[in-house]
C-alpha cells in the first residue's frame, strides 16, 4: 500500500487486495449478556453483550467493554442461550399476570438469578435469587419475591451455575478506576490558558 | 461517535401497504406516546431495514474513524497525549462493539455486517476517507469531528429503538471526554508557537469541506423521510444538524483567532441561521462512492486485520457453540 502512514505501509501483504473471503457463520462467536454492579449493595444491571468464544473470555472482554470508567465493583456474564425470557408486556399490564404457577416434582433444586424490567426502554435489574427445579418454576418462584403492586414488564431467569461471577480476589480490577483521570473530561481544563490568550489578544 | 450524514435508501413507502394495519397503528401509537420499541416487539419491515442500515453505518464509522487517529498514538506529543489518545481510540472501537450488537438485535449478523463493510457494500462516515497529515489533523478530528458526531448522536439518542438509544446514552457519556480532550489539544496549538498555530490553521483549511459534508446533503422532504421522522428513526434534518454545529463551534474557532476558509460564512441576523457556500456535493458523491484519497486504504487495513485474526478465531472456536440473537 502507498500510504502517508508508515504503520500502514509496514502491514504484511495478506490474501488478495480488495478481495475478502466471506465470513463463515460463528466466525464472530456467540453472545454473552453482561451485568454490572456500580456499588456494593446496588443491584446488578444489564449493560449489553459481548461476542466471545467462551464464558471466561466473555468475562475479560466485558470488563474492557463496559467498565473502563464510572463506578464498578463487580460484573457477571452469562451465555445468551442460558437466559430464559418471559413475554414482554406494556402499559399497566404486568408480566406477572402471565406467569403460570408451576411446581415441578423433581427433588433436585438449583439456584436461579432473577432479573426484572421495571420500565420499558430501560435495562433489566437483578431482583434476587430463588430455588427451583427448572426455569419455568424459577419464574413462578420469582413471582413470590417480586412486589405485586409494581408493574413489571419482563422477566429473565438464569441458572446460577451458568453465570460467571466476579471472584473476591478479582474485585481489585476496579480499584484503580477512580485514578484513571485521563479518561475523564474533567482532566482536560484549558480554560485558564484560553483566558490568558484572549486577554493578550484583546490588549 | 462518528455517525454523521446518514444516507437513507430510497425504499418505496408502498411496502407499508403490506403491513398489518392494526399492528402498524399500535406501533405508531407506542412511538407517539414516547415509548421505546424493543427487539421482541412487532415492527414494520421498513423500520427494521432502515434502522439496521443506520446503526450499521454508525458502527462502521466508529471502526474506520479509529484508523486516522489511531496511527497518531505513537507520534502524539508526550506521554499524556499518548495516554489520552489511546483511551479515546479504545472508546471508539468499544462504541463500534455496542452498535454492532444493537444492529444485531434487528436480525443482521455481525459476520454479515463485517462482510458488507470490507466488500464496500456498506457505507461509513465519508469524512474518514480523508488523510490525517499532521498532529493538528488528529486534533481537528478529536475536537470538531467528534463535536459534529455528538450533535448527531444526541438527536438520535431520543429516537424510538430501545437498544440503539441505550447504546447512544453510553456513547454520549464517553464522548464528553473526547470533546474536552480535543478542545484542550487545539487550545495548546492555538496558544503555542506561530508554527503550531499555522499547523492547526492548515488542518482547518483541509478539513473544513469534509466537515460541511459531514451532515449530508439537504434532505429532500419526501413521504419517505416523513415516515422515518414520524417513527423517530431520523430525528433532525441534515441542515438543522449542520446549523446547530455551526452555532456551537464557529464562535469557538474564531475565538482562537483562526480563519474558516469560507468567505460567505456568517450568521444571518434575519433568519438566525448560518449562511455558507454550498458544499460541493459532486465531490461528496464521488468520494462516498469509493474515489476518495483514503477509501481503498481504510478497507484494506480492515481486511488485513480480519485476515490476520482469522487463525486466532479458528483456534478459539467452540465446536458446540450456536448462535442466538442478543436480548436487548
Amino acid at each position: 500500500m502507498n500510504s502517508l502512514d508508515p504503520r500502514v505501509n509496514r502491514l504484511p501483504a495478506v490474501g488478495v487486495p480488495g478481495q475478502a473471503e466471506p465470513k463463515a457463520p460463528m466466525d464472530q462467536f456467540g453472545t454473552f449478556e453482561v451485568f454490572v454492579q456500580p456499588r456494593d449493595g446496588k443491584p446488578f444491571q444489564h449493560e449489553g453483550v459481548v461476542h466471545a468464544p467462551n464464558l471466561e473470555l466473555a468475562f475479560v472482554l466485558a470488563k474492557e467493554a463496559f467498565t473502563r470508567r464510572f463506578l464498578c465493583v463487580s460484573i457477571f456474564v452469562a451465555d445468551t442461550r442460558h437466559v430464559h425470557v418471559s413475554p414482554m408486556t406494556e402499559g399497566n399490564d404486568s408480566v406477572l399476570n402471565y406467569i403460570r404457577d408451576v411446581s415441578l416434582q423433581r427433588s433436585t433444586k438449583e439456584t436461579y438469578e432473577i432479573f426484572q424490567l421495571p420500565k420499558r426502554g430501560k435495562q433489566h435489574l437483578q431482583a434476587g435469587q430463588v430455588e427451583a427445579a427448572g426455569p419455568e418454576e424459577a419464574m413462578a418462584e420469582a413471582k413470590k419475591i417480586l412486589p405485586a403492586d409494581k408493574v413489571i414488564y419482563n422477566l429473565w431467569v438464569i441458572r446460577t451455575n451458568d453465570i460467571r461471577y466476579t471472584r473476591p480476589e478479582e474485585k481489585e480490577l476496579w480499584l484503580t478506576l477512580p485514578e484513571k483521570k485521563f479518561r475523564d473530561a474533567s482532566d482536560y481544563k484549558g480554560g485558564d490558558k484560553l483566558k490568558e490568550f484572549l486577554e493578550r489578544a484583546h490588549s | 461517535m462518528y455517525g454523521g450524514g446518514n444516507t437513507f435508501e430510497g425504499i418505496k413507502t408502498d411496502s407499508l401497504a403490506q403491513e398489518d394495519p392494526v399492528k402498524l397503528a399500535e406501533f405508531e401509537a407506542r412511538i407517539a406516546r414516547g415509548e421505546k420499541i424493543e427487539p421482541s416487539d412487532w415492527m414494520p419491515q421498513l423500520y427494521r431495514k432502515q434502522l439496521i442500515r443506520m446503526i450499521e453505518q454508525h458502527a462502521h464509522s466508529e471502526i474506520i474513524g479509529a484508523l486516522p487517529e489511531g496511527t497518531w498514538i505513537t507520534r502524539a506529543p508526550g506521554f499524556k497525549r499518548k495516554l489520552a489518545l489511546m483511551a479515546k481510540v479504545q472508546d471508539e472501537v468499544g462504541h463500534a462493539q455496542l452498535l454492532y450488537s444493537a444492529a444485531e438485535t434487528l436480525g443482521k449478523s455481525r459476520e454479515q455486517m463485517i462482510n458488507d463493510l470490507i466488500n464496500g457494500k456498506s457505507k461509513y462516515s465519508n469524512i474518514f476517507n480523508y488523510p490525517a497529515f499532521t498532529w493538528a489533523d488528529s486534533c481537528f478530528i478529536s475536537w470538531l469531528v467528534d463535536a459534529g458526531a455528538i450533535v448527531n448522536q444526541l438527536a438520535n439518542a431520543k429516537g424510538s429503538y430501545g437498544p440503539y438509544c441505550r447504546a447512544l446514552d453510553r456513547i454520549c457519556a464517553e464522548e464528553s471526554f473526547h470533546l474536552k480532550y480535543g478542545h484542550h489539544c487545539v487550545i495548546y496549538l492555538a496558544t503555542g508557537t506561530p508554527k503550531q498555530r499555522a499547523m492547526f490553521q492548515e488542518a482547518l483549511n483541509r478539513w473544513w469541506a469534509p466537515m460541511m459534508h459531514f451532515f449530508g446533503p439537504s434532505d429532500k422532504i419526501s413521504a419517505h423521510t416523513e415516515v422515518l421522522m414520524k417513527w423517530k428513526v431520523k430525528m433532525a434534518s441534515n441542515d438543522d444538524m449542520r446549523n446547530q454545529f455551526l452555532d456551537m463551534y464557529v464562535p469557538k474557532i474564531w475565538e482562537l483567532g483562526f480563519t474558516i476558509p469560507d468567505p460567505k460564512l456568517r450568521k444571518n441576523p434575519e433568519t438566525g441561521r448560518w449562511d455558507y457556500t454550498e458544499p460541493d456535493w459532486e465531490e461528496f458523491k464521488r468520494v462516498i462512492n469509493g474515489d476518495g484519497p483514503c477509501n481503498k486504504e481504510r478497507l484494506e487495513v480492515r481486511r488485513i486485520a480480519e485476515e490476520r485474526g482469522h487463525w486466532v478465531r479458528e483456534a478459539l472456536k467452540a465446536p458446540k457453540a450456536s448462535y442466538v440473537m442478543p436480548l436487548a
